[in-house]
Formats: C-alpha cells, sequence, structure tokens
C-alpha cells in the first residue's frame, strides 16, 4: 500500500473527512499554541504524529516533533549578600521653601462615573506641601555607588490601583524584574499607559471587574511617566531600579533606607514639578546617616 | 524551510482528502444531484443592504429555506440532542447568545464569542479566524466540532438518521429531489436559511439612505459623525459605510488587541492559525455592527460587557502587542463624544425578515 492508500485507511478508520480531522485538531491546539508560544507548524507535527502512529508516517516529520532543547543552562546569578552587622541606615527629609502651590481643581465631569468614583473634589497633586513644609511624593534613591552588585528581585509585587479615576498610590518605586501589580477598582475602563522610553512602552485596557495585570520592567529607569489613556488627568510615576535603596516621602516628608552596605554613594531626591537634587554621601558600617534636601519652588 | 515543506504537506493531505469524498456514501458535497430543486425565489432586502450574494450551485428555493430553518432549529443535529445551531445563535439574542463563551454539548465550553448569523451572507469569510468560505462550507463545523455539537466521529451516522424521519425525509426530498438525506444538503439547506437572516431598516438606514433626518436622535447623529471621523471614532475606516448601502464590516482581519493577557501576551492567534502570516497573529474579522445592542457580550473573546466598555476600548488604543492594527491608537473622545457613539451603535438595530424565528414544528420528528 502506498502512503496515499494508507490514509486514506486512516481517514476510514475515524468514519469522518480530513477537513474535519484538521479542524478538531487545529481547533484543539490554537489555545495550547497562544499559551506555550509553540511553533506555528506544531498543530501540522501532531497531525503528522496521529498518522504516524496509526499508518507508520514519513520519519522526518517526527523527528521535528521532539525540538531540541536549545537554551544553555544559566548558572544561578549570585546576589549581593549585605552583612546585618556593618549595614547602615538612611534617613532625611525633604524641605519645601517654595510658594504654596495653588489648589487646581480637577475637572472629571468628561466621566461622569469618575466624579462619583473620586468621591469628593479631586485636586492637582503635582505639588503636595504637607502641614510641615515638607514634600510628599518625593522619590528618594541611590542613584550611584552600587555598581558591580546584583540584588536579588523581590517576589511580591508592587501594586499601583485605579481608584477613583486617579492611580494610587501617585509615585511608587519597583526593582528590576518585580512584578507591577495593576488593579481597578473603579466602575469604568482605565487604560494605563506607562510611558517608558528605556523600557518597552506598552498599554493595557482594564474594565469594570476585570482580573489584575501583571508586568515587569526590565532595566532601570527613573522616572517612567505613566498617564491612563482614557483620562487625561491620571497621572502616576514609577522609578525603576536594580537595588532595593528608594524610599518615597509621606505625609511628614520623610524618608528611611534601610540595610544599606558601607560605600560612597550619591542620594538623589526626585520630584515630578521640582526635579531633582542629588547629595554625595559616605556611610560608614552601622551608620545612621542623616540626609536633608530642600526644594524652594520652581 | 521546514515550514514551507510541512505546508506543502498539509497542502498534499488537504488535496487527498478532498479525493477521498468520494469514498462516502453520503460526503460528496459537490454532486450535481444536491441542488435544490425548486423555483428560485428572491431574497427581499431591506433599506440600507445590497442584494444578496447566491451562489450558483445553491440557488434560494422556498423548500429549501423551508429545510434550513427547520434544521437550524433542530437539537437533533447534536450528538446528544441537546444543542441547535439556535441554541448559540438565538434570534432573541440577535442570533447569538449572550455569553463571553458559547456552551456546546455536555456543558462542553469554547474559547470564542459566538459571532452573530445576521448578514453573514455578505461576507467572503465565516468563523472569527475566516477559516470557512462560504457559508455552506461553514455550517457543518460546528456540527462536528467536539465542544460544539459534537458530531466529531463525523456526519454519516446522524444526517442518516435524521434522514430517515418522516418528516425530515419529505422536506429533504421536496428541497432537493429523490434520494438520501446527506450533508452536503444540510449544509446546502442551512445555507440557504441564512441568507434570509438579514437586519436592514434601522433608524440608521431610515437616516442615511431613505432621507429621514430625524429618524435619529441628536446624540446618534453626533454619533455617526465621530463613527465617520478619522480624526475622532475611526470606526468607519474598518466597519464600513458605503454610498448605497452599510455592511459594517471590511470583511478582512486585524488585531485591536483584544486577548491580549495581563502579561502582554496574546491568547488566541485568531487568523494567524489559518494563514500562518506573522502579521496576522491576534487578528480576527470585523464584525458587523447591525443589531450590535442585541449581542452582548462583545469582540471574539467576549470579554467587553458592554457597548460604553467597547467604545472605551478603543478610546484607550486598545492593548498593546507587537502586532497591534496601524489604525489602533489613543484617541482623544470626551465623555460626551464616548456616549454619543454608543446612541449611534443602538441605532443600528433593524428590522429582521418575519419568517426567521423557529418553525414550530421541530419537534414532531420520531427520532430516537
Amino acid at each position: 500500500m502506498n502512503r496515499s492508500t494508507l490514509f486514506i485507511e486512516f481517514v476510514k478508520k475515524l468514519g469522518t473527512d480530513l477537513s474535519a480531522v484538521i479542524q478538531v485538531v487545529e481547533e484543539a491546539m490554537a489555545p495550547m499554541q497562544a499559551r506555550l508560544s509553540v511553533p506555528n507548524f506544531f498543530p501540522l507535527l501532531i497531525f503528522c504524529g496521529a498518522i504516524a502512529i496509526l499508518t507508520g508516517c514519513s520519519q522526518p516529520a517526527t523527528k521535528e516533533a521532539q525540538p531540541k532543547a536549545t537554551a544553555k543552562q544559566e548558572a544561578p546569578p549570585t546576589y549581593f549578600k549585605v552583612d546585618p552587622s556593618t549595614a547602615a541606615t538612611l534617613t532625611g527629609s525633604v524641605r519645601y521653601t517654595g510658594p504654596r502651590p495653588a489648589r487646581k481643581r480637577i475637572d472629571m465631569s468628561g466621566d461622569p462615573a469618575c466624579v462619583e468614583a473620586h468621591h469628593g473634589r479631586a485636586y492637582d497633586e503635582s505639588i503636595v506641601e504637607n502641614r510641615n513644609r515638607t514634600l510628599a511624593n518625593v522619590f528618594v534613591y541611590i542613584k550611584s555607588g552600587l555598581e558591580g552588585k546584583k540584588f536579588e528581585t523581590p517576589k511580591t509585587p508592587v501594586t499601583i490601583d485605579q481608584q477613583g479615576c486617579w492611580f494610587r498610590p501617585r509615585v511608587l518605586g519597583i526593582q528590576t524584574g518585580q512584578t507591577l501589580q495593576v488593579t481597578n477598582s473603579d466602575p469604568v475602563t482605565h487604560n494605563i499607559h506607562p510611558l517608558a522610553e528605556v523600557n518597552r512602552e506598552w498599554n493595557h485596557s482594564q474594565g469594570q471587574g476585570d482580573p489584575p495585570i501583571s508586568r515587569r520592567f526590565v532595566k532601570p529607569e527613573v522616572m517612567i511617566r505613566v498617564k491612563c489613556n482614557i483620562h487625561s488627568w491620571m497621572h502616576a510615576f514609577i522609578g525603576v531600579l536594580d537595588h532595593p535603596y528608594f524610599a518615597v516621602t509621606g505625609e511628614d516628608g520623610t524618608f528611611e533606607i534601610h540595610n544599606v552596605p558601607p560605600g560612597d554613594y550619591v542620594l538623589a531626591a526626585w520630584q515630578e514639578e521640582l526635579g531633582t537634587q542629588e547629595q554625595k554621601i559616605s556611610v560608614a558600617p552601622s551608620g545612621k546617616i542623616e540626609t536633608n534636601f530642600t526644594f524652594k519652588g520652581k | 524551510m521546514i515550514r514551507a515543506a510541512l505546508f506543502g504537506l498539509e497542502i498534499a493531505l488537504l488535496a487527498i482528502a478532498l479525493g477521498c469524498g468520494g469514498n462516502h456514501q453520503y460526503g460528496n458535497a459537490a454532486s450535481t444531484n444536491e441542488k435544490p430543486i425548486g423555483a428560485p425565489i428572491q431574497i427581499e432586502t431591506p433599506l440600507g443592504l445590497p442584494p444578496v450574494p447566491i451562489p450558483a450551485n445553491n440557488p434560494e428555493t422556498a423548500e429549501g429555506v423551508a429545510l434550513g430553518r427547520k434544521l437550524f432549529y433542530e437539537k437533533k443535529v447534536s450528538r446528544d440532542g441537546t444543542v441547535a445551531c439556535a441554541s448559540c445563535h438565538n434570534p432573541l439574542l440577535g442570533f447569538t447568545d449572550g455569553q463571553k463563551h458559547s456552551t456546546g454539548i455536555g456543558g462542553k465550553t469554547g474559547t470564542r464569542n459566538a459571532p452573530t448569523v445576521i448578514n453573514a451572507a455578505y461576507f467572503p469569510s465565516l468563523f472569527w479566524d475566516g477559516r470557512a468560505a462560504s457559508l455552506e462550507d461553514q455550517a457543518d463545523k460546528p456540527i462536528s466540532n467536539p465542544v460544539e455539537m459534537g458530531q466529531s466521529q463525523g456526519h454519516d451516522v446522524w444526517v442518516k438518521k435524521l434522514g430517515a424521519d418522516p418528516v425530515y425525509k419529505a422536506a429533504f426530498q421536496k428541497a432537493f429531489g429523490p434520494g438520501p438525506a446527506t450533508i452536503g444538503k444540510v449544509t446546502k439547506a442551512l445555507a440557504a436559511f441564512e441568507r434570509t437572516v438579514i437586519s436592514g431598516n434601522s433608524p440608521f438606514d431610515r437616516y442615511e439612505f431613505g432621507g429621514d433626518k430625524k429618524a435619529l436622535s441628536a446624540a446618534a447623529t453626533r454619533g455617526l459623525a465621530i463613527f465617520r471621523d478619522p480624526k475622532k471614532g475611526n470606526c468607519a475606516t474598518c466597519h464600513t459605510i458605503g454610498a448605497k448601502y452599510a455592511l459594517f464590516s471590511d470583511g478582512k482581519f486585524h488585531n485591536i488587541g483584544v486577548g491580549v493577557n495581563g502579561e502582554g501576551e496574546l491568547t488566541d492567534l485568531g487568523r494567524y492559525s489559518e494563514t500562518k502570516v506573522e502579521s496576522d497573529k491576534g487578528a480576527f474579522k470585523t464584525p458587523i455592527l447591525r443589531d450590535v445592542a442585541e449581542t452582548a457580550p462583545y469582540m471574539h473573546d467576549g470579554s467587553l460587557k458592554t457597548l460604553k466598555s467597547v467604545v472605551d476600548f478603543y478610546a484607550g488604543g486598545g492593548n498593546s502587542n507587537p502586532y497591534l492594527d496601524k489604525e489602533i491608537k489613543e484617541i482623544k473622545l470626551t465623555g460626551r463624544e464616548r456616549a454619543d457613539l454608543v446612541e449611534f451603535l443602538k441605532s443600528l438595530t433593524g428590522e429582521m425578515p418575519p419568517r426567521v424565528g423557529p418553525p414550530g414544528i421541530a419537534e414532531t420528528t420520531s427520532l430516537k
């Protein structure tokens, strides 16, 4: 019997026509193909495999069905371990001496559901001055001095929520490779869009009740501006670093960065409107270094 | 190279399969004795639609349409007698099923949202990925799909059984003349019926093609302008409106970013599964928009629940992925403009012909 006759026999055995078989195989494979990112001829190979089992299909096809493992096994990276007996703490506060920022009302009337979801009036938060003349939402981080040290990526995700048609938090830090979890607590659709320049830029739609989305940034980038493609007033800023030494000031304008190895560093403070300030610091073993920043306003 | 060789093999296998048709007692769709015998009838087209294209080998006849209508609502077409075509293409839900993903025999679920049958007659390909080239070609595939109607062992047995039923036997003979029921006759009858499921004469049609400027509300009229404006909604680029009629689909395949998961990966390769063309990854057929207010949820995966969420999805620029269509980009639409678009979409609910619902005689058969 030649192969064609064998094939017809196979089709007869199945009691159906070939197009139906292909259909079934392809339909069954489509989701798997998408999930595993397998080569596009994979369904065909499975199909040929099935024929091969029943009829003794050609050798090359079955050979191809077992792709060789080409990716070399990489040795696990050696992470820098901080010696707890010499680790230091960085503290400080960010003062503000500029003019009191005008309270600028945000108009959400373009999306009535947002007006409702925000609970109360929304005001511009590009400069948030605390009661004690300090600034909130300042991203403080070690800008240099850690070169050559590789730090382990935290397993816990950093979450940014879309709540009341606002990003919460507005300013956040994350390590390279760490999971950014994006949630939507609103009854409206948002479209989060980090305008990354070093990392890959992306945007993603998230409707009411949609599950969280998880993304990673692979390269350090300070700061990535984030917007919502649907609600023009929504902004956030993400600082991506390849180490864990960063903090965001809160209601009292202070920051604390723990577990810092002794060494010479540049400590930077970034504010979305007022720019970045840098200070050189020398961290002695087990020291507690206080560094204060002052922003004068625009 | 390997891919090309394998593709060649696939073609060869298909060729063999096509050659196989003659070996089947009931499987020969190309046979001339499967042509409807009755007098051809005209399908009346409502305002806003062009004449329905009818293939030469399947002329529209009253008897063929009647048989197709009966089959469309017949649960005995499915393996366990629980699912009819109408189960997922329910006339009360714009010939869809209101579900995210459809449910087949034994509660099995698919991965795509049931597309409407409405105006399917006008399109050169069927299914979200366009894998069927005609309604005739489409009709037997959900029947044999294991998660839909489950006749995965082939069509011979069930067609023979159904054709032995006296009521169906008579109906097949009236439509196709003497001879047994065949899957070819089944698909031709189903296709002939589906060609009558057309919807037009909507408020939009009366406004646009009937000269009735009061047919649309002020909001819907503004919505239509946004729909057409390439700098605003840019919707009509793919959901086409012609000079004399409007199909609301270019019949082509586009990646609009639906089906991108939280990690940014495509969950369904869509048209690519059919063509193996890289740029077709994640591309799906542009659906028509007629009666769209009746056919929620939306998109190939049923992921968007309301028309508002669909408009918001587009306004936001969809989901980025490497194969996103160039026409999909962030668009600046105010809240009112988005609400206007929704009002316009609601104006596409048209009038359905009278005889597309269940025939009411489906349960009189004695088939066991």
